[in-house]
């Protein structure tokens, strides 16, 4: 395993990937042939309008979804060749999503909700209990950890989770249009504890997007227009 | 994984386990009904006539003539009062006569009882209408099913006459008080029964310390069959035979079996409508969570994990709304059972022309309440294998965006 003075290493690498749909009557490309190579560390936005393929992309890349064709390899392993179970154990460790909204499941606390995935894992008791404290802090709600997830505010449940996510010390987190339901602020304070996590535990985040504001905090911006990736750049 | 306990949610599982709940009442009830009917059909006929098994002469039941009496040795009596599942041993005589009131005459069947024996044993004197039951056992008295009574235009104090075959040929002949008459709660006894004092019923046939039967009361009527065993083993074969009502009346038992078969369709629908209701709430529940399913699964659940946690409810479930309904079951059968529904109008008259006492009773027997919820748990569990199907084949995509 490469030390965080190393080289990065590869965590993303897909090949000519395409997902193709059979609609009704023309079948949609919603990915059509795209190249990605994501390195360990790295903050990036996945933009592009609505319809252009940011979902069906990260779900492909997330083994949520079988390509039609082309390959993702991801952190070596090559998700396209494992079982519907394998690739369930292979998400518990190494994938984290966020989705737009309703994250949660309902009858959980935020600190259980936080806690299941790493339950799950198999990690001890105390370890996890250390571990959930710590995410909770992180994303600022420490005081919320008994809430029931409809106790909690639209953004707030957004950073519990982010918070999930990082539970199981993946090597990338997903997350798709994780601030579309969000005001302004708490879209902004989402993506600010989203850049602090990615720096001080050097979590890889891929996200999607089409909110101006939330590109802007991007390090790499990848765009998409139908299904194709027409730009790809790095800023700082 | 107890904590999967946590899941459910409480107005969910309020509202299945209600269905489990209602569907167990219903179906105690409806079973309760069916056999208490049944079991108080079979009761008032045989408790007031053979008996639910009786020790006679061999081939008294073929040719029931008093010529076929015998001796009532105590001794006897002991002998089967002291099988297991015996609660009384009841002697009778009883022969065909002719009964006439003030100018009207029916063929009917006398029976030399001893009345404070009945009182205890089969709660005789509780049938009494109007009038009053013997007190001595030597009185010249006699009670009438109300039907007789009525068609032969008597009431307490009037004089019944009696006129038939003595043993042997003898001439037998008789005058009675009318002390009272009795609701048997079987229609066909209470037309044409006739209870004397054994003592004097002896003395009329000319069959001094002679009876035709023993009949024999038992603690569980729904196993007859080993106490049956049993007598058989203490009985003079080749002297006696001990037949069950069954046995006796096999026209009552086809007509039980052929009855039952309804029954058991309606029984049938029943179970089907509510597992229907069942698989609704069941599959609703799943939809409601299809998206807290997707998600599990993509942050790394196994669906058979998802099946089992499912599975695991449905029991959980399944078994807090059985044990509800059976208690609550339990509870309304028993009422019911000390207040018995009697019947009126047209139905009443529908159950009488069939035989039947218009009154519906319910049955107490603990196995209606086990099988009752035994087979709705069975439901509930093969059941929610339908939604643990849907998750099984869930795509998990297609599960978060719902
Ligand atoms: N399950 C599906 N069946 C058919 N077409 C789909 C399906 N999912 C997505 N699409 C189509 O694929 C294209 C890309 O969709 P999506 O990945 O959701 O875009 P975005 O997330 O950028 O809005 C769209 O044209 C959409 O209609
Ligand atoms: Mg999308």
């Amino acid at each position: 395993m490469n030390q965080a003075n190393a080289k990065p290493a590869t965590v993303i690498d897909a090949h000519e990937l395409s997902k193709v749909y059979n609609g009704h009557q023309i079948p949609v490309r919603a990915v059509d042939n795209v190249h990605l190579h994501i390195e360990e560390g790295e903050f990036t936005a996945i933009v592009g309008p609505s319809g252009s393929g940011k979902s069906t992309l990260l779900h492909l890349i997330g083994g949520l979804d079988a390509p039609t064709a082309g390959s993702v390899i991801l952190a070596g392993t090559d998700l396209t060749q494992l079982s519907e179970n394998e690739l369930i154990d292979f998400r518990l460790h190494n994938i984290g999503f966020v989705f737009q909204a309703y994250n949660l499941v309902p009858v959980l606390t935020a600190r259980e909700n936080v806690g299941f995935v790493m339950q799950l894992q198999g990690v001890p008791r105390e370890e996890r209990e250390a571990r959930v404290r710590t995410l909770l802090e992180e994303v600022g709600l420490a005081d919320k950890a008994e809430s029931k997830p409809g106790k909690l505010s639209g953004g707030q449940q957004q950073r519990v989770a982010v918070a999930r996510a990082l539970a199981s010390k993946p090597r990338i987190v997903l997350a798709d249009e994780p601030t579309a339901n969000l005001d302004s602020v708490s879209a902004a304070n989402l993506l600010d504890i989203m850049a602090r996590l990615n720096r001080d535990e050097n979590i890889t985040f891929l996200f999607s997007t089409h909110d101006q504001r939330v590109i802007e905090k991007a390090r790499r911006v990848i765009t998409l227009v139908d299904g194709r990736v027409v730009s790809d750049e790095i800023r700082q | 994984m107890s904590w999967l306990n946590l899941w459910r949610n409480r107005r969910r599982t309020l509202i299945t386990a209600a269905s489990v709940y209602f569907a167990v009442i219903l179906s105690i009830i409806m079973r309760s009904a069916t056999l208490g009917v049944y079991d108080n059909m079979i009761h008032n006929f045989v408790t007031f006539s053979s008996g639910y098994m009786q020790v006679h002469l061999k081939g008294y039941w073929e040719e029931s003539n008093i010529d076929n009496a015998m001796e009532h040795r105590a001794s006897l009596a002991d002998t089967f009062g002291r099988v297991a599942g015996v609660t009384a041993v009841i002697p009778r005589l009883q022969s065909f006569v002719l009964a006439s009131g003030a100018d009207q005459t029916k063929g009917a069947m006398a029976m030399g009882i001893i009345p404070s024996l009945e009182r205890s044993a089969t709660r005789f004197s509780e049938k009494l209408t109007v009038g009053s039951y013997p007190r001595s056992d030597t009185d010249r008295v006699a009670l009438l099913g109300e039907e007789l009574a009525l068609r032969l235009k008597l009431k307490p104090g009037d004089t019944l006459v009696l006129i038939g075959q003595g043993y042997r040929a003898a001439s037998a002949a008789g005058m009675f008080r009318v002390a009272g008459l009795l609701q048997l709660g079987s229609p066909e006894l209470n037309q044409r029964m006739i209870f004397l004092p054994l003592k004097r019923a002896q003395e009329m046939f000319g069959a001094e310390s002679l009876i035709t039967s023993l009949a024999l009361q038992v603690g569980n009527p729904a196993a007859l069959e080993p106490v049956h065993q049993r007598l058989r083993q203490v009985l003079d074969t080749a002297r006696l035979e001990v037949k069950t009502w069954k046995e006796m009346y096999p026209e009552m038992d086809q007509f039980i079996t052929a009855d039952s078969s309804g029954h058991i369709i309606m029984s049938g629908i029943l179970y089907l409508m509510i597992s229907f209701g069942l698989l609704g709430t069941l599959l609703m529940m799943t939809m409601e969570r299809t998206h807290e399913f997707g998600i599990l699964i993509a942050l790394g659940l196994r669906k058979s994990k998802i099946g089992l946690m499912l599975l695991g409810e449905s029991v959980i479930i399944a078994l807090m709304g059985c044990a509800m309904g059976m208690l609550s079951g339990f509870g309304i059968v028993w009422w019911f059972q000390s207040n018995p529904i009697r019947l009126t109008g047209q139905l009443r008259d529908m159950y009488i022309s069939y035989g039947i006492d218009p009154v519906i009773a319910l049955s107490t027997r603990p196995d209606i309440f086990y099988i009752q919820a035994v087979v709705v748990l069975v439901i509930s569990v093969v059941l929610v294998l339908a939604p643990v199907w849907k998750v099984m084949r869930l795509k998990p995509v297609e599960a978060i965006n719902s």
